[in-house]
């Protein structure tokens, strides 16, 4: 089976702007991932091809991008989750500055990630055995702790693209896993710095976060548990 | 990040972007407020015909009610039904738990939609509204 990817490529040292290049890969089959034909292409057809890839299995979230227009991980889909008898278009995940090709700089993600405290914060004196943690009150946690920080949702979000200091689903929903979480005692703080003009407020429910995460987290039910508890302390 | 962010331009990645249901939610609801508020000032404009007298007045609500406008009216209508009916499935995602059932809530907007936008089309083109017309020339 034959397959045509069309990829962006861009090379900050010789390119001016990016440009699409095309590459007609021989004996693939449909069950095939993306990553396994860019694979391919780098090994055999264009060795300077430039993407991020670790486990390969989901797990990593390190090769997000724009898979026919929109974000996804390479290593989670199959060519025939694709309509691949057409032309496949891979472009770097959008609105971040491209360094090379498919990889884009997430060092604004990760600023913004930070921003909103992502860990356990505690005041008081950690008891002799562990800060118990009912199942129920786990289970409230384990949806939004399943992300893997990949970039596909915050990337595919029409509010991030026309302001760049909008937080992002992703920093929002780390936001909501640690200040819903029962072992934490400064869920006050971290609801502050949601609550600001480039905060959860920018989220106008469009769902792009939602159809582009790859772990299938309702990130936008999420924000909207926050944006909740934010109305609830006002009145 | 500097002043050209994002680096390809918004709209240009908005375009290209696939949409989903909810990404056409959110365009429509943009397009839909800025255009009732476009019709609020025309509809101001309009009635400034009031303060030239009842004749000036009488004679304007005659062009008005000429099919070309009725057909207008009935998109009107239709800008109206899906912002109010989407406003509220907006609220029911934030205030509620419409969110794990925004796909659902969308096609509720549209189908509830649709069905009073025909309705309200029955109502104004099979009514004598356009006899009424006739009849006061």
């Amino acid at each position: 089976m034959q397959v045509t990817f069309r990829i962006q490529k861009y090379n900050p040292e010789t390119d001016t702007t990016p440009y699409y290049k095309e590459f007609v890969v021989d004996g693939v089959d449909e069950t095939w991932r993306v990553l396994d034909v860019l694979e391919k292409i780098k090994g055999s057809m264009d060795g300077t091809l430039t993407y991020r890839r670790s486990c390969a299995h989901g797990v990593c979230g390190s090769d997000g991008m724009r898979i026919n227009g929109r974000n996804r991980l390479a290593c989670s889909i199959l060519l025939k989750d694709l309509n691949y008898r057409n032309v496949v278009t891979l472009e770097p995940l959008p609105s971040m500055p491209v360094i090379k090709d498919l990889v884009v700089d997430l060092s604004d993600f990760y600023k913004k990630y930070e921003l909103v405290k992502p860990y356990l914060i505690t005041k008081t004196n950690p008891p002799e055995a562990e800060r118990l943690q009912s199942n129920e009150d786990a289970e409230k946690l384990f949806e939004s702790a399943k992300c893997i920080l990949c970039a596909c949702c915050s990337t595919s979000c029409p509010s991030l693209w026309t302001n760049e200091n909008y937080l992002g689903p992703a920093a929002l929903l780390k936001a909501y896993r640690f200040t819903f979480d029962t072992r934490d005692e400064a869920p006050e703080e971290r609801l502050d710095i949601v609550d600001t003009q480039d905060g959860i407020w920018r989220c106008h429910t469009i769902f792009n976060c939602i159809e582009a995460c790859p772990k299938e987290i309702n990130i936008t039910w999420h924000i909207s548990q926050l944006k909740k508890a934010l109305v609830n302390r006002e009145i | 990040m500097s002043s050209n962010y994002p680096p390809t331009g918004w709209v240009k990645v908005l375009l290209a972007y696939h949409k989903f249901s909810g990404s056409w939610a959110w365009v429509l609801h943009r397009i839909t407020g800025l255009a009732l508020t476009g019709y609020i000032m025309l509809h101001i404009i309009a009635l400034m015909s009031l303060q030239k007298g009842k004749e000036a007045f009488d004679s304007e609500m005659l062009l008005f009610r000429t099919p070309l406008f009725l057909f207008l009216e009935w998109f009107l209508f239709a800008f109206l039904l899906f912002h109010a009916l989407n406003g509220i499935r907006i609220a029911l995602v934030d205030l509620a738990e419409g969110a794990r059932y925004h796909k659902k809530l969308y096609y509720a907007v549209v189908i509830i939609g649709l069905l009073l936008f025909f309705g309200m089309g029955y109502i104004m083109f099979t009514q004598d509204t356009l006899h009424s017309v006739a009849s006061v020339k």
